[in-house]
């Protein structure tokens, strides 16, 4: 809210610089964003917080700086205040039917009116505020909503038929077309202000342009009333039309101060000579607000705001705030006044005595008492470890969207949860896979010439699962680019499905997984033969490989591999077991055998090795490949794999002989799935 | 030369063959002589041979040098992202105060979210948080302070829980708000505590952060679930950075959870996870963090 100082003045003889005042109402919770100027007045840029719409006038901002500075506060009482109906009953009648979302509605009237410019002081006070003037009596209306707070409307009273207010919700299928000239269709939970038979006025939001004050105005209703805020703000909700009128409705309007804006608004048109105004005042209010007592006891206000304060600087701070506070038993007794509907509790009491006071006085103390033992949350703990082990692999960590749009790198067995009131298409949706996210930092870095990408992440991703959501942990990674990074003397090949294994592998030993079965997936978003999941016994722990050609199509990436993986994290560590015990180192020497065999394409590498393993019995401390070669000499369609045996025994130095005779054992078993020694 | 005085057919190896074909009486004094010339010929030649060998060891040395100003060879470094780091040294502060992390989902229920803490039903507090539905009841969290309702269910006070993670809100993406950030929110309820204790544990929290000089501001706010409610600044560097929002939790929420507001007390704080690094190194764009340029997380990556 825009607050020129010059007009804040009229109610509170402030005289601190700008700067100074904006410094201190900052610091007592009316946050000054920014000081502006309008034709070289100072106009102070509050943002009010939705708590205080007292605040949302000028005679509020006024009350809290007589509070802040101890000054008196001069309100702009009305000099004529209206009890009675008087003669305005002649000229209108008003009938609510909804009280419960309009729980008191006034009008006045006034008559011969002369519509004209207002004046030009009270048109610079509107601009300075940041309103356009319109008219005389329209600027009445907004002078008075910026000073008290209190929005009014003026109908012209001649194009009401009957000269009858009727406040209820609107009916099936009626409409309105609003001042702005846009035709709205109301629905049954809006509140409107109606003529005898069809809706004049959205309540509280904005008037009808069939009764808007024109210059052939002669006679003019002023409205002012007290709304449901819920109700006032689903309905700008609803018409998207949020207003200076709704955005204060919204925020509690002063129930008490209803007739004196109207007042007052009468009080200014007469003296501007824009019309007179009837005598009386039009006043449904079936069931008046009543004052509420909030106790404060002074140890509890100490206990909560850590500081020793006297039970009469806590009057005092109360007191300027224009509350009637009254120490009785011990107990501070607070009258809380209608504009400050946020007084419910003690503790609200207890704010506005630190704050007036100044939170800069209270001290700084650790709490004591139980002695607590902090710790990592268990999700931290599985995280941690996956993090620092894809470092350990030389890879970068990214944090990306959970939001985005579906697209062809999701995971197809895991249904989208759906975002409901998605502003666009590239957040309609919760990732259900690490892997699309991933792509697009890796295709965001291929546009910038980046072209070794090694990145991962463990982050959330969320499907659907029995009819629930799903929301689980998952340690992606997405690679493309070198084995190593190129230097200005050497090129290495590039990454390939076994550096991804490679990865893959280090993943599993930090969770402490000895033992995983590597199977052809079959998602089609990888390559149908470079791509693996992985198995620990039965359980499926994620799925890598290289992703499909296809889909780098779709994401433009020619003439380069990417490789990308997926693990469950939860399901990882459920299959961890102990990692580290401890081996002596051993105490004898080994013996090696070298061995090559010669097997057909089809002889999977992991069979081989099993069934060396097998046969070299517990005297086989390791079998390693050290090369894979086709061509001459070898037959078509086989291979040639070249085995490093290692044997040792825990005991003794093993024999040539003895180890021969192992060897012979493998050999022969080799040959029993097709695998024969390389002449 | 070696060859030609001391090899098999030397002249001095000759020469000591022929001793025995002297008389008797002559052979010491002339085998004596050839001895010391023999030894000093060795000597003069050990002398050579090293000479010879440290020139050629020099010379293949000088042969081998390389140019030192090329540039070096790269090497594969993992790093891991700032946020990642930041949301480490936040826990490790926190820890240390003896908050106990604890988890929570982001995809949330209204009821935590929200109506567990103390929103009334469509309330302007809420425009500030726009949110992204999922359904009627379910929400993305837009404040990790939704772990309050969770944690409040099962426990019995005192305690201290501390949640950092991912929050989101339906805003429009710009260098200083994006739908997606992160939090962290801390709680404590016990005995008697009061603003002067979460000024207490803002201050050492944040000296933790940011250095021993730093000092804590208090400015009151509004949040639903605080009463009092306080923005908090840190004065760093010559200036007040606000860093999050703080105050006592509502009596209506330890009620609402069986806990009696007149036996126990408790405060919250919490802040944006980004707004750290943001202040450390000057970053300007809270954008940069989901972008993940590989030069901006290789330059503030560890």
């Amino acid at each position: 809210m825009r607050v020129p100082i010059e007009w804040l003045k009229e109610y509170v003889p402030v005289q601190a610089e700008p700067e100074e005042l904006a410094h201190r109402l900052t610091m007592a919770g009316l946050e000054v964003e920014a000081i502006e100027h309008d034709e070289g007045e100072p106009v102070l840029n509050v943002k009010v917080t939705p708590n205080r719409g007292d605040c949302l006038s000028m005679v509020g901002v006024a009350r809290e700086v007589a509070a802040l500075y101890g000054l008196p506060l001069h309100h702009p009482m009305p000099s004529a205040r209206s009890t009675e109906p008087g003669d305005a009953v002649r000229y209108a009648t008003v009938e609510i039917i909804d009280d419960d979302l309009c729980p008191r509605y006034a009008a006045r009237v006034v008559r011969q009116v002369h519509i004209a410019p207002s004046p030009d002081w009270m048109q610079k006070r509107l601009i300075a505020a940041g309103m356009r003037p319109i008219n005389n009596v329209v600027d009445v209306t907004n002078y008075v909503m910026l000073e008290l707070g209190q929005p009014l409307h003026a109908f012209d009273l001649d194009l009401l038929p009957n000269r009858h207010i009727v406040v209820r919700r609107a009916k099936p299928g009626e409409k309105i077309v609003t001042l702005d000239g846009v035709e709205r269709a109301l629905q049954p939970e809006m509140l409107m202000i109606c003529d005898a038979t069809h809706p004049v006025a959205v309540a509280g939001v904005m008037g009808g342009a069939e009764t808007e004050v024109t210059p052939n105005t002669r006679n003019v209703l002023l409205e002012s009333a007290h709304f449901n805020p819920t109700s006032i703000r689903r309905t700008a909700r609803r018409l998207q039309l949020s207003t200076e009128a709704s955005y204060r409705f919204e925020r509690v309007v002063d129930p008490g101060g209803v007739v004196c804006a109207l007042d007052r608004a009468c009080e200014l048109l007469e003296q501007i000579g824009a019309g007179e105004p009837v005598p009386g005042v039009v006043d449904v209010y079936p069931r008046p607000a009543r004052e509420r007592v909030v106790t404060l006891r002074p140890d509890r206000c100490n206990l909560l705001l850590g500081m020793d304060l006297d039970t009469h600087t806590m009057t005092d701070c109360l007191r300027r705030l224009q509350l009637n506070a009254e120490l009785r038993d011990g107990v501070i007794h607070v009258t809380v006044p209608t504009f400050r509907p946020d007084l419910n509790i003690e503790e609200d009491l207890a704010e506005e005595v630190g704050r007036v006071y100044g939170y800069e006085n209270i001290p700084e103390r650790l709490p004591f008492g139980h002695t607590h033992r902090g710790s990592d949350s268990p999700d931290t703990r599985l995280i941690r470890p996956l993090q620092e082990a894809f470092v350990r692999a030389g890879l970068i960590e990214v944090h990306t969207h959970t939001l985005r749009a579906p697209g062809p790198l999701d995971d197809p067995t895991r249904p989208l949860v759906r975002v409901r009131n998605a502003a666009s298409e590239e957040l309609s949706s919760l990732r259900n896979s690490l892997i699309p996210s991933l792509m697009d930092v890796v295709v965001h870095n291929l546009a910038r010439r980046q072209t070794e990408i090694f990145l991962f992440e463990v982050g959330k991703v969320f499907t659907v699962l029995n009819g629930d959501y799903d929301e689980r942990l998952k340690a992606g990674f997405a690679v493309t680019g070198s084995v190593f990074p190129p230097g200005w003397d050497a090129r290495y090949p590039a990454a390939d499905f076994f550096t991804a294994k490679g990865i893959v592998h280090i993943l599993l030993e930090t969770v402490g997984i000895e033992e995983a079965q590597y199977v052809s997936a079959s998602d089609p978003r990888f390559h149908p033969g470079r791509s693996a999941k992985v198995l620990v016994g039965e359980r499926e722990v994620g799925v890598f490989g290289e992703l499909h050609p296809h889909i780098l199509e779709q994401l433009d990436i020619t003439r380069r591999t990417v490789l990308a993986g997926e693990f469950d994290v939860y399901t990882l560590w459920s299959l961890a077991t102990q990692r580290v015990r401890y081996v002596p180192l051993p105490k004898y020497p080994a013996v090696l055998r070298d061995l090559a065999v010669v097997a057909a394409e089809e002889v999977p590498y992991q069979q081989v090795e099993q069934t060396a393993r097998q046969a070299g019995g517990t005297l086989l401390e390791s079998v390693r490949l050290f090369d894979v070669y086709r061509g001459e000499r070898i037959p078509e369609g086989t291979r040639s794999l070249a085995l490093s045996l290692t044997f040792r025994s825990p005991e003794r130095t093993l024999t040539d002989e003895e180890v021969d005779g192992i060897v012979q054992q493998i050999v022969q078993a080799l040959e029993g799935i097709g695998a024969r020694l390389r002449a | 030369m070696e060859t030609r005085y001391l090899g098999r057919k030397g002249l001095v190896t000759e020469l000591l063959r022929a001793l025995p074909t002297l008389p008797p009486e002559q052979r010491p004094r002339f085998g004596q002589l050839l001895n010391t010339v023999k030894a000093q010929l060795q000597q003069q030649v050990e002398q050579r041979r090293l000479e010879l060998g440290q020139r050629e060891r020099e010379e293949r040395l000088r042969a081998e040098r390389v140019d030192i100003t090329l540039p070096p060879r790269p090497l594969r470094v993992g790093l891991k992202h700032p946020l990642t780091q930041t949301m480490e040294r936040v826990r490790a502060a926190l820890i240390g105060l003896g908050f106990e992390f604890v988890d929570s989902p982001e995809l949330d229920d209204y009821r935590y979210n929200f109506a567990a803490l103390n929103y009334p039903d469509d309330h302007p507090a809420m425009d500030e948080q726009m949110s992204f539905y999922i359904s009627d009841t379910r929400l993305l969290r837009t404040q990790t302070t939704s772990v309050q309702g969770r944690v409040m269910e099962k426990r019995k006070p005192p305690f201290r829980i501390a949640v950092i993670g991912r929050c989101f809100r339906n805003e429009t993406v710009d260098a200083t708000h994006h739908h997606t950030f992160h939090q962290v929110d801390a709680f404590i309820v016990d005995k008697g505590i009061s603003m002067a204790d979460l000024k207490g544990v803002l201050a050492a929290f944040a000296r933790q952060m940011f250095g021993e000089d730093v000092q804590v501001r208090f400015r009151p706010d509004f949040f639903p679930f605080v009463e009092p409610g306080v923005d908090y600044a840190i004065y760093w560097q010559g200036g007040w950075l606000e860093l999050g929002g703080a105050g006592l939790i509502h009596p209506n929420i330890l009620r609402a959870h069986s806990i009696d507001p007149e036996q126990w007390t408790g405060f919250a704080f919490g802040l944006g996870i980004e707004r750290i690094p943001m202040i450390q190194y000057q970053i300007d764009d809270l954008r940069l963090f989901l972008e993940n340029d590989l030069r901006f997380l290789q330059r503030y990556g560890a």
